[in-house]
C-alpha cells in the first residue's frame, strides 16, 4: 500500500506501527518519504524516552508524547533530528519537574506536620 | 485493568515520581469504560467535580495542573470542555515549570489563533521569551509557533528575532525562534524586516545542524516570496549541500540510517528550485558536483526501511532540482533511466514518487521522448491496485500526451473510465475532452470519441463538457454532418444518456437539416427520436427539447403538424418554464407570417472566442497551491495544455501538417495541432509568471530590503583602497581592525581576473564569511565567479576568491562587493571593485603621422571628450605617471609642444577593439588641464574622461 493519499488540497502521509496509526497532512509539494521518515523519528524518539514504547506510555502520558513532538516539529517543520539532542532538553525539562516534585511532597508533609 | 494500566504506565523511563495519581485512576477509569454511555458518565462525573473544585478556588499549583491535565485528556479524546480554559491560561504564569508547561500546553490545544484568551497570554509570553532560563524560552516560542496570531505576531515578533541572532542565544532556542519567525511570517509577511534578511541568511552556515535546517527552512519560505532579496541564500545552500555530501561535514547524530542529515538536504536543494538557475560555472559546479553524488549513491538499493525511504527522498528531491535546472543534460539523461525503473519497482512509494517526478518531467522538459518509452508502463498503472498511484498515471498520462501518442492514450483512459474510481472520473473526463480537442485531426475521431465519452461516463460530465463539444461542433462546418449523423443514432438507442440528449436536441435543432435526406434521418425520425425520450429528462433537458421543436418547424414544414400537437400537450405542462416555453413557440408557430419564427430560428452565429472553460476548470479542480515551484498540470507557460485562449475553430483538414506540427510543438511544448493560433500564451495559473497588475503590486516604491551590496551603500572607508587599485595591478583594497582585503589582478584582452585575499585580523575566528557581488552593467560586463571564499576564516587566516570579469562593451560603473562575516554580531562592508574600463586598454605606439591621421579620422564630438579642469598636479612626472595608470602609451616627440602629453591605447572587449587617442594639455602658472579624448565609439570617451578628471584633479594616491 502507498503510504501517501491525496486528499482534497493536501497530502495525507501515514504509517502504520502495530495497532496504531501516524498520520501527517501536508502541502502537496512537500516531499513525502522525507516526511514519513519524520513520523518513524517521533516514534524512535518516544521509545527511546519511554524505553520501548507502547501505546499505553502514551496514553498515559500524553502531554510527554505531546512535549517529545514540540522538539522534533515546529511551525510544521522539522526541527532537530539528532536524538541526543531532543533526549538532553526532555531530560533537562524533567530534571526541573522532579526537583519541583520534591520540593511538593515537602511541602505537604511540612503541611501535615510530619517535617 | 487499571491497576495494570497504571503499572504499565510506572514501568516507563523519565521522572516516574512525578505522576499525578488521580490523573492516572482517571484514564485508566475511562479505559475500562466498556460503553460509550459509561465514558460519558465518568467524564460528566468528572467534569462535575473539576468545575466545583474550580469554583472553591484555592487550589494548590499542583491540583490546578492536574485538574487542567484531566480536562485536556477529555478535550483530545473528542469531548466538549467549555470551562477550565482560564485556568489553563492562570497556570502559564506559574513559577513551578512543570505547572508552566502543562499551563503552555493546554492554551496550544485548547485555543486556536483567533480565540479571545489569547491576548491574555501574551504578557506572560512576553515575560518567559524575555527569561533568562531557556527552558521557559521554548516554552514561550512553543506556544507562539502552534497558536501565534496575527496580533501576537505584531507584539512580540521583535523579542523572537532577538532570541535567533543573540550571540548568547543557545541552539536549542535559536532554531525554535527561526521556525516561530516562519509561523509568524506566514501569518503577517509584513512583520519581517527587510534589514534583517542578510543576518538570517548568514545563520544558514551555523556549525549547529538543527540551527542550519531551522534557518534554511525559515529562509526557504521567505525566498519563496521574493527571491531577489534571498539571492545570498542561494550561494549558501549550494555550499552547505557540498560540505554534507561531499565534505561530510556533520557530526555522527545527523546521520539518520546511513544517511547524512537527510532533512537538510531535501530543504537546500528544495530552497535552489525556488531561485532561477544560477549562470555563474562555479556554483553551477558546486551544485552539480552534489547531484552527481546524490545520484550515484542511490545506485545501491539498501535493505533498511529508514535509509531507503531517507536516500530516496533526497533523491527525488535532487531530481526535481535537476529538472528544474533543466540544462543538466548528463544528469537528465541518468534521471530518465532512474525514473524509468522506479515506475516499474515493487516498493508502492517509488512507483508513486516516479510518476510523479515523470509528470514533473513532462512538464518542465524539451522533449517527452524519454517517458513515450515507457508508456506501456504508465498506462498498466491505470490498473495499479493503489489508488494514489492510478491518479499519479492519470496525471502522467494527461501530461505527456502529444499529437503522436494521443490516440492512444485517449483510447486508454477511455477504456480505463468504465472501472474508474467514481472519484477521479469527473477530472478524468474533463482531461479526455481537453486531449481529444487538442489533438483532434479528423473529423471522424473527435466526433466519435466525445459522443463515446459522454456515453461512457454519464453523470460524471460536468456542463462544461458537453458545451463545449456544441461550441466546437457549431464553429466548425466540417463537422456538422457527421455530428448530427452521430448524435441521431445515439438518441434513436433504448437507452441514452440525458447529457447526449441535450447535445442531440440542440444539434439536430441546428443541423438536422444537413442530414434530413440520408436514410433514417428524415425528419420525422429526428422529431421521433428526441420526443421518445422526453419523459425520462430533467425540465432542463425537456426545454432543450422544446427548443429543438422549435427550430425543425422553421426547418421541416412537412412535419409542422405534429410538432404543434407536442406544444399543445406541453402547454399543460405543470413545470411553469415549460409550459412558457410551448406557449410561445406554438404562438411563434402558428403566426400569420413565419418572418419572426425565421428570425428567431435563424442559424446560431459562431460562439465567440473565449477561454476554454474546460481548462479553467481543471485549474479549478486542481486549485492554487502556496508553492512558488509549483508547476502545475495545466499550467505550463501555455503548454501542454491548449492554447489558453484556445480558439474555437479548429483545423481539422490539415491534418497532414497538424501531425508534424505537433511533432515540433510537442517537443518544444507549444500548442500541439491548433493550426490557427500561434501564440504561446504565458498564462500560468501558479504565479510563476505574474500579471503586469501582479508585477505592479509587487513593486514597493517606499519600502522592500535595500541592495546591500549597491553602490549605495558602501562603506565609509572604501575611497583610498579603491583608488589605489584603480592604478595599479594589486594593492590592499580595505582594511581595518577586524580585516583587510588584498588585491590582485591581471588582465588580458577582455577578460580580467581578480583574486581577493580576506584576511582575518581579530583574535576570534570569524564565521559565515559571505561575499555578494552587485554588477550594474550586466550587459556590458560579465561577471564569473571563479571560487568562493571560505565561510570560516580563523584569527590570522586567509581565505581567498577568484573572480573573472569580461568585458563586453564599453561599461561605465565599476561593480561593488559586499563583505559580511559574523563576529560576535554581523559585520559588514561594501566595497567598490577597481575593474574600470581603462583596466581593459592596452597602451600603444604610433608614429606621428599615424596619430594625426587618426586624430583626424575620427573627428570631434561626439566620438570626442574635453575638458578644461583645475589639476591638482600638474607637473610633468605626476602627469606621466597618472597616463600610465590608466594605461595609456604615452607617445613623445609627437605633440609640437614637448609639454603637452598625447597618448594612444586599444580597448579590448569581447564586442570588438576601440582605438582611443589622448591630448593632455598642462597649464603649469594656472594648475589646469586640458584633457581631450578621441574614440572609435561614441560610448568610450565620457567614461574616461569621468575617471581621469577625477584622478587628475586629486593627489596620487597613497
Amino acid at each position: 500500500m502507498c503510504n501517501f493519499l491525496e486528499y482534497k488540497d493536501t497530502k495525507v502521509v501515514y504509517r502504520r506501527y502495530a495497532s496504531l496509526f501516524f498520520i501527517a497532512a501536508t502541502d502537496p509539494t512537500d516531499n513525502e518519504l522525507i516526511t514519513l521518515e519524520i513520523v518513524h523519528r517521533y516514534v524512535e524518539q518516544m521509545d527511546k524516552y519511554y524505553g520501548n514504547v507502547c501505546e499505553l506510555d502514551i496514553i498515559f502520558n500524553f502531554q510527554k508524547a505531546y512535549f517529545i513532538l514540540d522538539e522534533l516539529l515546529l511551525a510544521g517543520e522539522m526541527q532537530e533530528s539528532s536524538k541526543k539532542n531532543v533526549l538532553r532538553v526532555i531530560g533537562a525539562q524533567d530534571g526541573l519537574e522532579e526537583m519541583e516534585g520534591t520540593e511538593d511532597v515537602e511541602d505537604r508533609l511540612r503541611k501535615t506536620g510530619i517535617i | 485493568m487499571a491497576t495494570a494500566a497504571a503499572a504499565m504506565f510506572n514501568r516507563g523511563g523519565g521522572s516516574k515520581d512525578n505522576t499525578m495519581r488521580g490523573l492516572v485512576s482517571f484514564i485508566a477509569d475511562l479505559r475500562n469504560a466498556r460503553a460509550r454511555e459509561l465514558e460519558e458518565k465518568r467524564i460528566n462525573k468528572e467534569l462535575a467535580n473539576i468545575r466545583q473544585k474550580f469554583k472553591q478556588g484555592g487550589l494548590s499549583g499542583y491540583d490546578k495542573k492536574k485538574y487542567v491535565c484531566k480536562l485536556l485528556y477529555i478535550y483530545i479524546l473528542g469531548w466538549n470542555v467549555d470551562f477550565g480554559h482560564l485556568e489553563a491560561v492562570n497556570l502559564i504564569s506559574a513559577t513551578k515549570y512543570s505547572e508552566k508547561q502543562i499551563g503552555y500546553l493546554a492554551v496550544t490545544l485548547f485555543l486556536h489563533e483567533e480565540h479571545e484568551l489569547l491576548h491574555l497570554v501574551v504578557n506572560s509570553i512576553r515575560k518567559d521569551l524575555a527569561d533568562h532560563n531557556e527552558l521557559n524560552n521554548c516554552l514561550a516560542l512553543h506556544a507562539i509557533a502552534n497558536v501565534g496570531s496575527k496580533e501576537m505576531g505584531e507584539a512580540i515578533c521583535g523579542d523572537v528575532h532577538r532570541l535567533l541572532i543573540s550571540p548568547t542565544s543557545k541552539p536549542f532556542v535559536k532554531k525554535k525562534a527561526a521556525l516561530t519567525l516562519l509561523r509568524l511570517y506566514r501569518k503577517v509577511p509584513t512583520i519581517i524586516q527587510p534589514e534583517w534578511n542578510e543576518r538570517m541568511i548568514a545563520i544558514m552556515d551555523d556549525p549547529d545542524m538543527g540551527v542550519a535546517l531551522s534557518v534554511t527552512s525559515l529562509v526557504m519560505t521567505l525566498a519563496q516570496d521574493d527571491p531577489d532579496q534571498y539571492k545570498g541564500a542561494y550561494v549558501k545552500a549550494a555550499q552547505r549541500l557540498r560540505k554534507v555530501i561531499i565534505d561530510h561535514e556533520y557530526s555522527g547524530d545527523y546521520v539518520y540510517y546511513k544517511v547524512p542529515c537527510p532533512w537538510l538536504q531535501v530543504k537546500l536543494l528544495r530552497l535552489l528550485q525556488y531561485f532561477a538557475p544560477s549562470e555563474d560555472t562555479h556554483i553551477r559546479q558546486l551544485i552539480r558536483d552534489s547531484l552527481q553524488v546524490i545520484l550515484d549513491n542511490a545506485m545501491e538499493m539498501p535493505k533498511n526501511v529508514q535509509q531507503n525511504n531517507a536516500q530516496n527522498a533526497v533523491l527525488f528531491e535532487a531530481i526535481n532540482l535537476i529538472i528544474h535546472l533543466d540544462t543538466e543534460r548528463d544528469l537528465m539523461v541518468q534521471i530518465s533511466s532512474k525514473l524509468g525503473k522506479f515506475i516499474g519497482s515493487r516498493e508502492t512509494n517509488v512507483r508513486y514518487l516516479g510518476l510523479e517526478a515523470m509528470t514533473h518531467l513532462a512538464v518542465r522538459a524539451e522533449t517527452l521522448d524519454p517517458i513515450k518509452k515507457h508508456q506501456d508502463i504508465i498506462i498498466g498503472s491505470l490498473r495499479d491496485r493503489d489508488i494514489t498511484v492510478r491518479r499519479q498515471g492519470l496525471d502522467l498520462l494527461y501530461s505527456m500526451c502529444d499529437s503522436t501518442n494521443s490516440q492512444k492514450i485517449v483510447h486508454e483512459l477511455l477504456k480505463y473510465l468504465q472501472t474508474a474510481d467514481y472519484a477521479i472520473r469527473e477530472e478524468m473526463v474533463l482531461k479526455i475532452a481537453i486531449l481529444t480537442e487538442k489533438y483532434a485531426t479528423d473529423v471522424k475521431w473527435y466526433v466519435d470519441i466525445s459522443m463515446r465519452l459522454i456515453a461512457m461516463a454519464g453523470d460524471h460530465v460536468s456542463d462544461e463538457v458537453w458545451q463545449r463539444i456544441i461550441q466546437i461542433v457549431t464553429n466548425n462546418d466540417e463537422l456538422q454532418v457527421y455530428a448530427a449523423q452521430n448524435i441521431l443514432q445515439y438518441c434513436k438507442a433504448d437507452h441514452c444518456h440525458e447529457t447526449l440528449v441535450k447535445i442531440g436536441s440542440y444539434i439536430l435543432g441546428e443541423f438536422g437539416h444537413l442530414i434530413a435526406d440520408n436514410s433514417g434521418c428524415s425528419p420525422i425520425e429526428q422529431f421521433m427520436a428526441l420526443q421518445a425520450k422526453f419523459n425520462s429528462c430533467s425540465p432542463n433537458t425537456r426545454a432543450m427539447i422544446l427548443s429543438a421543436f422549435v427550430k425543425f418547424i422553421n426547418l421541416f414544414p412537412e412535419i409542422k403538424p405534429q410538432l404543434l400537437e407536442a406544444f399543445r400537450t406541453y402547454s399543460h405542462s405543470l413545470d411553469s418554464e415549460l409550459q412558457q416555453r410551448a406557449c410561445e413557440y406554438l404562438t411563434l408557430a402558428t403566426m400569420q407570417t413565419d418572418d419572426l419564427l425565421r428570425t428567431i430560428c435563424d442559424e446560431m452565429p459562431p460562439f465567440p472566442e473565449r477561454a476554454s472553460a474546460l481548462l479553467s476548470r481543471l485549474d479549478k479542480k486542481q486549485g492554487s497551491v502556496g508553492d512558488k515551484r509549483t508547476w502545475s498540470v495545466t499550467g505550463k507557460e501555455g503548454l501542454p495544455s491548449l492554447d489558453r485562449s484556445a480558439t474555437l475553430k479548429r483545423n481539422f483538414s490539415a491534418g497532414q501538417t497538424a501531425i508534424m506540427n505537433g511533432v515540433t510543438n510537442g517537443s518544444s511544448g507549444a500548442n500541439g495541432t491548433n493550426g490557427t493560433k500561434g501564440t504561446n500564451s504565458t498564462n500560468s495559473t501558479n504565479g510563476m509568471v505574474k500579471s503586469p497588475i501582479e508585477e505592479l503590486a509587487g513593486l514597493d516604491l517606499l519600502g522592500g530590503a535595500p541592495n546591500l551590496a549597491s553602490a549605495s551603500h558602501l562603506s565609509p572607508d572604501w575611497e583610498p583602497g579603491y583608488n589605489r587599485c584603480l592604478l595599479a595591478p594589486e594593492g590592499v583594497l580595505y582594511e581595518d581592525f577586524q580585516i583587510s582585503v588584498g588585491l590582485r589582478s591581471e588582465y588580458r584582452q577582455d577578460v580580467g581576473c581578480i583574486i581577493l585575499y580576506f584576511k582575518n585580523k581579530a583574535t576570534v575566528p570569524i564565521q559565515s564569511f559571505t561575499t555578494t557581488l552587485d554588477n550594474t552593467s550586466p550587459e556590458h560586463l560579465k561577471v564569473d565567479i571563479k571560487s568562493l571564499p571560505e565561510t570560516s576564516v580563523h584569527s590570522g587566516a586567509q581565505t581567498q576568491q577568484m573572480i573573472m570579469f569580461e568585458a563586453k562593451g564599453p561599461f561605465a560603473e565599476p561593480p561593488t562587493i559586499r563583505v559580511s562575516y559574523m563576529a560576535g554580531s554581523l559585520q559588514a562592508l561594501t566595497l567598490k571593485l577597481p575593474v574600470a574600463l581603462h583596466k581593459y586598454m592596452e597602451g600603444a605606439v604610433l608614429n606621428s603621422d599615424d596619430f594625426f591621421k587618426r586624430w583626424k579620422q575620427i573627428g570631434g564630438p561626439p566620438r570626442e571628450a574635453q575638458k578644461i579642469f583645475q589639476g591638482f598636479d600638474v607637473s610633468s612626472s605626476n602627469t606621466r605617471r597618472l597616463l600610465n595608470g590608466f594605461k595609456w602609451g604615452v607617445l613623445d616627440g609627437v605633440d609640437p609642444n614637448a609639454k603637452n602629453f598625447v597618448g594612444a591605447t586599444v580597448l579590448h572587449t569581447t564586442g570588438g577593439k576601440f582605438g582611443c587617442l589622448l591630448r593632455l594639455e598642462p597649464n603649469t602658472e594656472n594648475k589646469m588641464y586640458r584633457l581631450t579624448i578621441r574614440a572609435t565609439d561614441e560610448a568610450v570617451p565620457p567614461v574616461l574622461m569621468k575617471f581621469m578628471q577625477e584622478r587628475l584633479t586629486q593627489p596620487w594616491p597613497s
